[in-house]
């Protein structure tokens, strides 16, 4: 369990400073299990903060959104921090940007939370479907435990737990500046077992498979902006000379799209489960993540997100790359 | 597949190797399949993996990438870089189901002419046996 009075003052404290811009956290949603992101400008408004497992969001793709306009001749730029609560995974993220140098290490505070999983949003929901005011959820020693208007609910953590926590090997944030709580020693592994099956189909088996996913596709890109690593300022399907990705949705479009997007994440992509959360369509893309993150392992002896002064994948080489043909 | 499938094949040749390996493959008049494209690069490290979707998107059935062989780069590193993002490209389209056999990456120098008319070659009787991309525009 997070102790929140130990969160709301390690936020106070960081807003208080001179240096700080504003603290991104959670705080509760208006009904049922809602949770959303909440933003301290002043001390006061850290009393809000809340950390529980629903708490599944990745916020370190706040700092990323922050705009910064052109500036006249005699303005000073504006160099305050953002402070982010961050758990485990969101912490990758971080550390991610910082050896892209998409951001600096002095333009974010980390306030980092050792992480004993969180639910998933979409199984608690088909779990308990009735939606009140006073819900919420704390984990148990190895349950969740379940309030709804004053009725309590245990259920076994597997039924609940995001798929990114089943396999988590970095439960403690990696690089933090305040940690709330004591470290968590990583108990789990990431055995790609979903993967593995996916693999074993046959061609015209994976053909159908992701036809019938990336014919939903609306190319609505909320996967894109909901990504901490998608920060480009351009980004290519935004390009329109030239067009690399048409505006029509139809299934050649979308599937340069989705593969696109998931090669640009390529030993990038954390494995937030951020993208898949904001589809509107339910399209699998963890799945592409997943199995681009398994082959970069396998290939490159590669993991993202754990070293900030380690160089990004695709901008080093090793002379021994395996290579796929024979000279 | 019908036997008078013809497949189109882009080529992403690098300028200071494998262009002018094709060229002599062409001065010496070398027997090679037309059904190739090529498109110059300065360094097979221009090719990022959005051209290849390009291409296959516009109809192309195949798409080779040639560059200079591993320590000539003009510029270094560009073909180990290549190398790593076609290699996860690949894993990607068949993970898709895009047979990656449809992508491929070669070195080729400035004097492998014969070894260019012969990588042209298996790639066009390859691709006969693959058939048509699926992911062309209109089609399915
Ligand atoms: S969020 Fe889903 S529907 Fe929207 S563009 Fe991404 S994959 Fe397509
Ligand atoms: S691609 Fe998805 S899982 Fe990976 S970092 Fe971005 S949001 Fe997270
Ligand atoms: S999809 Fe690619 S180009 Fe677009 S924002 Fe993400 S990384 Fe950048
Ligand atoms: S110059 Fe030929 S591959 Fe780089």
């Amino acid at each position: 369990m997070v102790d929140e009075k130990k969160l709301q003052d390690a936020v106070k404290k960081t807003v208080s400073r001179d240096d700080v811009k504003y603290v991104v956290g959670y705080e509760k949603g208006t009904y049922g299990f809602q949770v959303t992101p909440s933003f301290a400008y002043d001390p006061k408004d850290a009393d809000k903060f809340i950390f529980s497992p629903l708490c599944v969001y990745n916020l370190a793709v706040f700092p990323m959104l922050e705009e910064k306009p052109p500036l006249r001749k005699d303005q000073e730029p504006d160099t305050r921090k953002i402070g982010v609560v961050v758990k485990g995974c969101d912490a990758r993220a971080i550390v991610q940007i910082l050896q892209e140098k998409g951001l600096n290490r002095e333009d974010v505070v980390i306030i980092g939370i050792p992480c004993t999983g969180v639910v998933d949003p979409k199984k608690l929901q088909a779990q308990f479907p009735e939606n009140g005011k006073n819900m919420d959820i704390k984990t148990g020693k190895d349950n969740f435990i379940i309030t709804i208007d004053e009725k309590t609910h245990t259920i076994a953590q597997d039924k609940l737990l995001d798929e990114k926590c089943k396999h988590c090997e970095y439960p403690t944030p990696i690089l933090y500046d305040i940690l709330i709580g004591d470290e968590i020693k990583a108990t789990k592994k990431e055995d790609y077992k979903e993967i593995e099956d996916l693999e074993k189909k046959s061609m015209k088996e994976k053909w159908e498979y992701w036809e019938k996913q990336f014919e939903r596709c609306i190319r609505c890109y909320a996967c894109r902006n909901a990504c901490p690593l998608c920060y480009c300022k351009e980004c290519m399907v935004d390009q329109l000379s030239p067009q690399w990705v048409r505006r029509s949705v139809n299934l050649s479009e979308n599937t340069a799209w989705n593969l696109l997007r998931a090669f640009h994440l390529a030993g990038r992509c954390i494995g937030c489960g951020q993208c898949e959360r904001s589809c509107p369509m339910d399209i699998p893309l963890m799945q592409l993540n997943k199995k681009i993150e398994k082959e970069i392992k396998e290939l490159f002896d590669y993991i993202a997100g754990i070293d900030p002064e380690e160089k990004p994948l695709l901008a080093m080489f090793k002379p021994d790359d395996p290579e796929e043909f024979i000279l | 597949m019908a036997d008078d499938f013809e497949p189109n094949i882009i080529g992403f040749l690098c300028n200071w190797c494998s262009y002018a390996g094709a060229d002599l493959a062409g001065t010496s008049r070398m027997k090679y399949p037309p059904n190739i494209k090529s498109i110059r690069v300065m360094c097979s490290g221009r090719v990022d993996p959005i051209f290849i979707l390009e291409a296959l998107k516009k109809g192309a059935d195949g798409v080779l990438v040639a560059g200079c062989h591993p320590g000539d780069c003009h510029y270094q590193s560009g073909n180990y870089k290549t190398n790593r993002r076609i290699m996860l490209l690949k894993k990607l389209l068949d993970e898709l189901a895009i047979d990656s056999n449809r992508v491929r990456f070669e070195y080729v120098s400035a004097s492998e002419g014969q070894k260019f008319a012969h990588i042209v070659t298996e790639f066009v009787d390859d691709l006969k046996k693959i058939g048509p991309n699926p992911l062309k525009e209109g089609g399915t």
